[in-house]
């Protein structure tokens, strides 16, 4: 009996310190989970950031979390207002709406633009979470408006509830077609001479592995089809013209205090040129995608149809 | 003057416990009906609303009141109880039970059968003793399957609805594998005396522990195709949910990665049960022989765990990169997101694992005479499993408050920062496991002295060590293939070319391991194989996966898997040298079972608790990645409790499930040794 003893003790001493080691982790991690957060106010705010929102998979709070992958979102209210003035938005509240509703619309610089839309499948939060998550954003750094952050309900998109209703192309198409063309180096145009999906392709335009899973299918077709509406940041076309008065577009590969290399098209084949700043009249960036912006002249309606069809199957 | 004894002894310590268990049971008994009775109030005064309403209508209107309609509901609670909490503790615990009762059959058989070909009565013995575990364990494990589907139904009616118009003809398949189940597991056991008395009859006694087998592992994989449609459907319309293949919906993605390393996780969790089973029995031995039956009893347990275990981690990694192609956005999660701290307390779980599985093989040397001979090195790979430990330990990136990174200089700790990468993680999980694979090499010749040459052994040995090492030689060769056929752009595919070399590299090492036992230097064979495997897998590997990380992140995948492959080919060419080296060589000394020291029984312990633990921890990671979904992308959990707890949250409810599944064990292994009580008495 008394060995008996000793070995529940023993076990409820392990158990104890895993129980221990649990709490010290959600200490250290600063993830206190989500659950019961109801309402807009700060406090449900914090709930949803730290949980349901999943905004803590890449932003931190000061030392608090230790995701680096979007910007520490500290002081971000006050940072807000900044950002509100420098782009001609009505406040800092209105730029964090903006943010959250179309996450590429303000990346910030050293950052990537990989911020999914919260309202949007898998992570799907409701209008009220939204509403919520905002008030707290305000406390980071200012004073929380609930009524300011209210009358934005109308310009957060409402979650589906039940669930997701994924997109159908209009007329039935494969998906092994559209991946076929995507890689089919034999056409005038190639989706794969620019875009690189699991490691197959150049990497002269955003590179789309996954491209399914953080993008609509209106997006994409936005992107095909009018390839200058968004253009992804990194991947502005470059105008440069020489001393000699020559003048090319193309993608900014690097620049330094030595060179600028620019990767131009040249009848659909993608070079490097090298520029001397000696040699350099004018450089600015352009609006205009390096994209070709003819591509619904170029293929069918099956045919693209079957490319974003493949695309959207990339999660 | 005669001593007045008292009519009840109050200070008898059996009296004490009586009355602590009566007054449970009585709180236990109260807390039940108030919570009922709670429930029932609730019930009678939404009539007695009701019924005031009624009347207040009937005084308006004569006509006789509408007929309420029949509401369907998507959840409920338990008594007050959010539903997931109650579904979370049952299954963790059904799964528990499951695995136990799931790998006992697996080794029962082989332990059999080694009883069989041996002719030592021991593991005959050994074998039914654990099956009677298992009987006992079984009708727990169904009467918490059949709690849990009753919680699904009653609980989430509305996605049970959903998985049985996908499910229901694999249902029926499983309850047909159920009772195919019931019959092999009693017919295995009662059978035992009668087929024992012929060697045919003995033959076909293990043709139905192989049945069992196979019946367990069918009912297994039916039930993770379930859990896998909900993390990666397949097979159905995602907007309508209309099944278009079942066929799919049932092989979905990540069916046989879950399948594998469940099997795998099963053995090491039913080998580490019976190990803590038979250190409590060892603990409370009265004789030399009952300590000499259950320290033997420990070390096959022991020796199951830990030879499960080490095959572990790479099972895991390949479940992990699975989900990762099945949803980057789930992938993220895990290794990124809401579950990533999650993992270094896996890593601490694991670290105990290997910690006390070698802190045991340590211990049981000591009851192995010239085992002192290895003694000094044990130090040695103390510091280097520690070390391992610790890298493995090394979160990625450490919370930093502003006034450490104004004196770092930088966001990341300028030494730890190389060791929270997958690289050095990737590099100090293969050293472990070569660790402990090397301290097993100790344990195994601590008694041995001379070796017989291995040419002494004849040509069957030579066959058998040509058809391993062929085999492996085969596998290794074919990947290699794989990846100079891969299909990727130039500068990458150029840091490919670094891992098929190793490749060959470990293929020559093969071949010339082979030889050197072929020409009676087995010794220097393995301690060659070992010193070209950790240097190509542990160190060069760490160095290039910085580089891989840096330059072409893609190739990391199959670096990993080049690792793996280089190791665990190491692995079995030397346990097959190691079985023919040592094959009737001289012993320097006896094993004398019993004689190990207590304290190695509580790493016996520790093992046990932190793989029960390991298992619920796995289950909650598993299970989350979810996130607020019940079917993942196509039906959303939206019932109040849809949130993922903290992992403080999740700590005490794991430490639960886990005391909850130990004392339910402990109590069904007693309730399974009273029978022998009885026939002792007898």
């Amino acid at each position: 009996m008394r060995s008996f003893l000793n070995a529940v003790i023993f076990t409820l001493a392990v158990v104890g310190f895993f129980a221990y080691v649990c709490i010290y982790v959600t200490n250290l991690s600063g993830g206190s989970g989500g659950g019961g957060a109801t309402g807009v106010s700060p406090e449900a705010g914090e709930k949803i950031f730290w949980g349901d929102g999943q905004c803590h998979t890449c932003h931190s709070i000061g030392t608090s979390g230790s995701a680096t992958r979007g910007p520490n979102q500290e002081g971000l209210a006050s940072r807000a207002e900044e950002k509100a003035k420098a782009t001609g938005l009505g406040s800092g509240l209105e730029y964090m709406v903006e943010s959250i509703v179309n996450p590429s619309s303000f990346v910030v610089e050293g950052y990537d633009d990989i911020m999914p839309k919260v309202f949007a499948p898998p992570i799907m939060l409701d209008r009220e979470k939204i509403l919520a998550v905002l008030t707290y954003l305000q406390t980071l750094g200012g004073e929380p408006d609930i009524d300011a952050v209210i009358k934005f309900k109308d310009k957060i998109p409402e979650a589906s509830k039940t669930k997701v209703v994924p997109w159908v192309p209009p007329i039935e198409v494969d998906l092994k077609e559209g991946e076929l063309i995507f890689f089919d180096d034999t056409r005038d145009v190639t989706c794969s001479k620019c875009h690189v999906i699991n490691g197959k392709g150049a990497k002269v335009g955003p590179d789309l592995t996954g491209i399914g899973a953080v993008q609509t299918p209106q997006y994409l077709i936005e992107s095909v089809l009018k390839p200058s509406a968004v253009i992804v940041k990194g991947f502005e076309t470059m105008y440069l013209m020489t001393n000699d008065g020559m003048a090319y577009n193309g993608l900014l590969v690097s620049q330094d205090e030595e060179e600028v290399v620019l990767m131009i098209d040249e009848e659909g084949e993608m070079v490097e040129y090298v520029f001397y700043p000696d040699e350099i009249a004018q450089m600015q960036k352009q609006d205009v995608s390096i994209m070709p912006g003819n591509l619904s002249e170029m293929l069918t309606t099956k045919e693209f149809y079957g490319i974003i069809s493949f695309l959207l199957s990339q999660k | 003057m005669s001593k007045l004894i008292p009519f009840i002894n109050f200070t008898s310590k059996k009296l004490q416990l009586r009355f602590v268990f009566t007054l449970f049971l009585v709180i236990f008994l109260i807390a039940l009906a108030t919570g009922a009775g709670m429930a029932q109030e609730g019930a009678e005064s939404a009539k007695t609303t009701e019924a005031a309403e009624t009347t207040a209508e009937g005084k308006t209107a004569a006509a006789e009141p509408e007929p309420e309609p029949y509401e369907v509901v998507d959840y409920r609670n338990f008594f007050g109880i959010d539903g997931r909490l109650i579904v979370w503790i049952i299954s963790e615990l059904h799964l528990m039970f499951a695995a136990f009762v799931l790998a006992v059959p697996i080794f029962v058989v082989i332990i059999e059968m080694i009883g069989v070909k041996s002719g030592d009565i021991r593991f005959d013995n050994l074998a039914r003793e654990f099956t009677k575990l298992l009987s006992a364990a079984f009708a727990t494990t169904a009467s918490l399957g059949g709690l849990l589907a009753f919680a699904l139904y009653g609980l989430y009616p509305a996605f049970m609805r959903y998985m049985t118009d996908v499910f229901h003809p694999y249902m029926f398949i499983y309850a047909l594998c159920f009772f195919g189940e019931v019959f092999c597991l009693y017919g295995y056991y009662y059978s035992w005396d009668l087929l024992s008395r012929t060697p045919k009859g003995k033959w076909f006694h293990i043709s139905i522990g192989v049945m069992l087998n196979l019946f367990g592992t069918a009912l297994m994989m039916l039930a993770n195709s379930w859990a896998t449609f909900m993390m990666a459907p397949g097979g159905i319309n995602m907007e309508t949910g209309t099944v278009t293949s079942l066929y799919h919906a049932f092989y979905n993605f990540l069916w046989m990665p879950v399948n594998i390393h469940r099997i795998i996780a099963n053995v090491a969790f039913g080998g580490f049960v019976v190990g803590a089973y038979a250190a409590v029995k060892f603990m409370g031995s009265r004789t030399d022989e009952e300590r000499a039956h259950y320290d033997w009893m420990g070390y096959i347990g022991n020796f199951i765990g830990l030879g499960a275990l080490i095959p572990l981690p790479f099972a895991g990694y390949y479940l992990g990169r699975e989900i990762y192609m099945a949803s980057p956005v789930m992938g993220n999660i895990m290794m990124g997101g809401a579950f990533s701290w999650t993992f270094i307390v896996q890593a601490i779980l694991i670290g105990m694992l290997f910690i006390g599985g070698n802190y045991y093989l340590w211990n049981g040397m000591s009851r192995i005479k010239g085992a002192e001979r290895y003694t000094p090195y044990i130090k040695y790979i103390n510091i280097v499993i520690f070390f391992c430990f610790a890298v493995w330990l090394t979160p990625h990136n450490l919370p930093l408050s502003g006034e450490e990174r104004a004196l770092i200089g930088e966001q990341y700790h300028p030494f730890s920062k190389f060791f929270g990468v997958m690289a050095a993680k990737n590099a100090v999980v293969n050293l472990l496991i070569l660790s402990t694979f090397f301290s097993f090499l100790l344990y195994r010749r601590a008694n041995k002295g001379e070796t017989k040459p291995f040419s002494s052994h004849g040509s069957a040995a030579r066959i058998t060590l040509i058809i391993t090492a062929g085999l492996t030689v085969m596998y290794l060769a074919w990947y290699a293939l794989g990846l100079r056929g891969l299909e990727m752009e130039e500068n990458i595919l150029r840091y490919v070319s670094p891992l098929v070399t190793c490749l060959v590299i470990q293929i020559i090492s093969i071949v010339i391991a082979i030889l050197l036992t072929f020409a009676n230097k087995g010794k220097i064979a393995q301690s060659f194989l070992f010193v070209v495997t950790t240097v190509m897998a542990v160190i060069y590997f760490w160095y290039y996966g910085f580089v891989v990380m840096e330059k072409a992140n893609l190739v990391l995948r199959f670096l990993s898997v080049t690792q793996v492959s280089i190791v665990i080919s190491c692995l079995i060419v030397n346990t097959v040298i190691d079985v023919f080296l040592f094959k009737d060589a001289k012993e320097v000394g006896g094993i004398q079972w019993g004689k190990i020291p207590h304290r190695s029984q509580y790493a016996l312990l520790l093992l046990c608790v932190a793989i029960v633990t390991l298992m619920g921890l796995m289950g909650f990671i598993r299970s989350g990645l979810r996130m607020n979904w019940h079917i993942y992308g196509y039906m959303q959990d939206t019932s109040a409790g849809a949130f993922t707890p903290s992992i403080a949250y999740m700590g005490w409810t794991v430490s639960l499930i886990v005391i909850l599944f130990l004392a339910l064990v402990a109590f069904v292994f007693w309730l399974a040794g009273l029978a022998d009580k009885k026939k002792k008495h007898a």
